[in-house]
């Protein structure tokens, strides 16, 4: 006999007695302690030493991603217009002195939309602005610096909010809104796609150059 | 389900830019809120000759809140919690630019006091310092000393049922009294909705019908909520078995808006509606109102 099946007899009977049925169905036993022999036929002999090769193999279970190359530039995904029933793209801003009330508001609101089942597009954030307040002195005309305050922005886009939806995604948004953050709600442009890239002036320059 | 909501479903939607912004300083008692709403090219809603008449007299209400201006205060356990996290978090954190140049001036100091003192030896400094860190710091406890804020809560404007001022750290709803059928209940402000309009149009109308005239925003052209009332037998004819009412939410947007003296109106908050309002229309407005 297949020194492999006496084996596995042997564990078999040192477990349960229900598995009798098991002796019969030889084929299906070996699946479950040695994983990687469905790929191989029962008559195949497999290296016994290493009877969990290949468990932790996932990478074959994945859809493969075409490799991104370097040179794309980031593209704009296309803006939804809206139907009777569902706004298309919106863009929820929240802006505010107080970094972490910003974002863990922004961590909030994603979370929100994850459990209503509304779908968040992007989420990202706008670069930090920095003021600064400068105050007159007492005596004298030379301004003087009293602060610097910087506001931090974030942007959370959605698609398809559905109109029946909105009221009450809105009303949960303001009752939580926390001391000293801005929340705004507009529709998303492209022309706020572009204000998160930088200007290049010399790019621009010589294409005006070119133009000319 | 009848007509309205037909014709809710033809309109083209009306889009909503709104900006709410909350400023603990400035404005007393309110939040600023902006909406601007731009209605796309509207389509006339197709009049449909034949409509099945049905038995139910159909209005609509607003429920008008009064959003939190203030946060509400930490219950003793946040509290507690709340000073630990700081104390944790001051001492793991790095000293500041401004608490480095505290230390540096000590250091200079005592430098200074030193018998051995060579002012020569000392790095860097072409120039004196005219303005120490501590005098920094000591102006600005001066001025911390003499900033007195507003006091977050009034007794007297809190027991004030009529005022929109009242409990700033919740939402309030407000109730109208209204004549329904032979009685006067305490109730959502509500109207009856008329041929050839929306529900909404028919809430606008309820909210300005009132006489102290608010301005609000609405959240949506949908429906919150749904109340559902059989007219007594006795009253009950082949046309009218009962009415139908539809909720809609607003947000109070301006502020402190003229009172009409005497209006019967109330600003209350969710748990204060329940003395005010009948039971079973209680149950149906307390699902929508959100108590945060």
């Amino acid at each position: 006999m297949n020194p492999v099946l006496r084996k596995l007899q042997v564990c078999v009977t040192q477990q349960a007695l229900v598995l009798n049925q098991a002796f019969t169905s030889c084929s299906s036993t070996p699946s479950i302690r040695h994983p990687v022999w469905c790929t191989a036929s029962a008559n195949e002999r497999q290296y016994r030493s290493m009877p969990t090769h290949g468990i932790g193999r996932w990478r074959h279970l994945i859809i493969k991603q075409a490799p991104k190359k370097k040179r794309d530039k980031p593209q704009m995904k296309p803006i939804l217009p809206a139907t009777n029933t569902a706004y298309g793209s919106l863009n929820v801003k929240l802006s505010g002195y107080d970094m972490t009330l910003v974002e863990h508001y922004t961590q909030y609101i994603h979370n929100l939309c994850n459990q209503l089942g509304i779908k968040v597009a992007e989420s990202y954030a706008l670069p930090t602005k920095t003021t600064e307040v400068m105050l007159m002195q007492e005596k004298g005309t030379k301004m003087y610096i009293d602060s610097v305050l910087k506001t931090h922005e974030r942007v959370i886009q959605v698609n398809r909010l559905s109109t029946a939806l909105c009221p009450v995604f809105m009303d949960v948004l303001l009752k939580n809104q926390p001391e000293g953050v801005q929340l705004s709600v507009k529709e998303h442009t492209e022309a706020d796609f572009h204000s998160r890239f930088k200007a290049r002036p010399e790019l621009e320059g010589l294409m005006a150059q070119i133009n000319q | 389900m009848a007509a309205p909501c037909g014709m809710m479903a033809s309109r083209p939607l009306v889009q909503l830019f709104s900006c709410f912004s909350r400023t603990a300083v400035g404005n007393t008692g309110f939040r600023q809120f902006s909406a601007t709403s731009v209605c796309r090219a509207t389509s006339q809603a197709k009049s449909v000759t034949e409509r099945a008449s049905s038995p139910w007299t159909l209005m609509a209400a607003v429920c008008l809140q009064r959003l939190p201006v203030i946060s509400a205060d930490c219950s003793p356990i946040e509290q507690q919690f709340k000073d630990m996290i700081f104390q944790m978090e001051l001492e793991k954190s790095v000293l500041s630019d401004h608490e480095l140049q505290l230390l540096e001036d000590a250091e200079r100091m005592r430098r200074k006091q030193a018998d051995d003192y060579d002012s020569d030896e000392e790095e860097g400094h072409g120039r004196q310092e005219i303005m120490l860190a501590q005098d920094l710091e000591d102006a600005w406890e001066q001025k911390l000393k003499s900033f007195q804020p507003a006091p977050r809560a009034r007794a007297d404007v809190d027991e004030d049922l009529t005022s929109a001022q009242r409990c700033l750290a919740e939402t309030l709803v407000l109730l109208a009294e209204q004549q329904v059928g032979k009685e006067k209940l305490w109730l959502l402000p509500q109207t009856q909705w008329q041929e050839g309009e929306t529900l909404r149009q028919t809430a606008e109308r309820a909210l300005d019908s009132l006489p102290a005239g608010f301005k609000a925003t609405f959240l949506g052209n949908a429906p919150c909520g749904f109340y559902k009332y059989k007219l007594p037998k006795a009253i009950r004819t082949e046309s009218t078995v009962g009415t139908k009412v539809f909720f809609f939410k607003a947000i109070l947007s301006d502020n402190a808006p003229p009172k009409a003296p005497k209006a019967p109106l109330l600003w209350l908050t969710k748990s204060e509606l329940q003395r005010y309002l009948k039971p079973a229309y209680m149950m149906k407005v307390d699902r929508f109102i959100l108590g945060v």
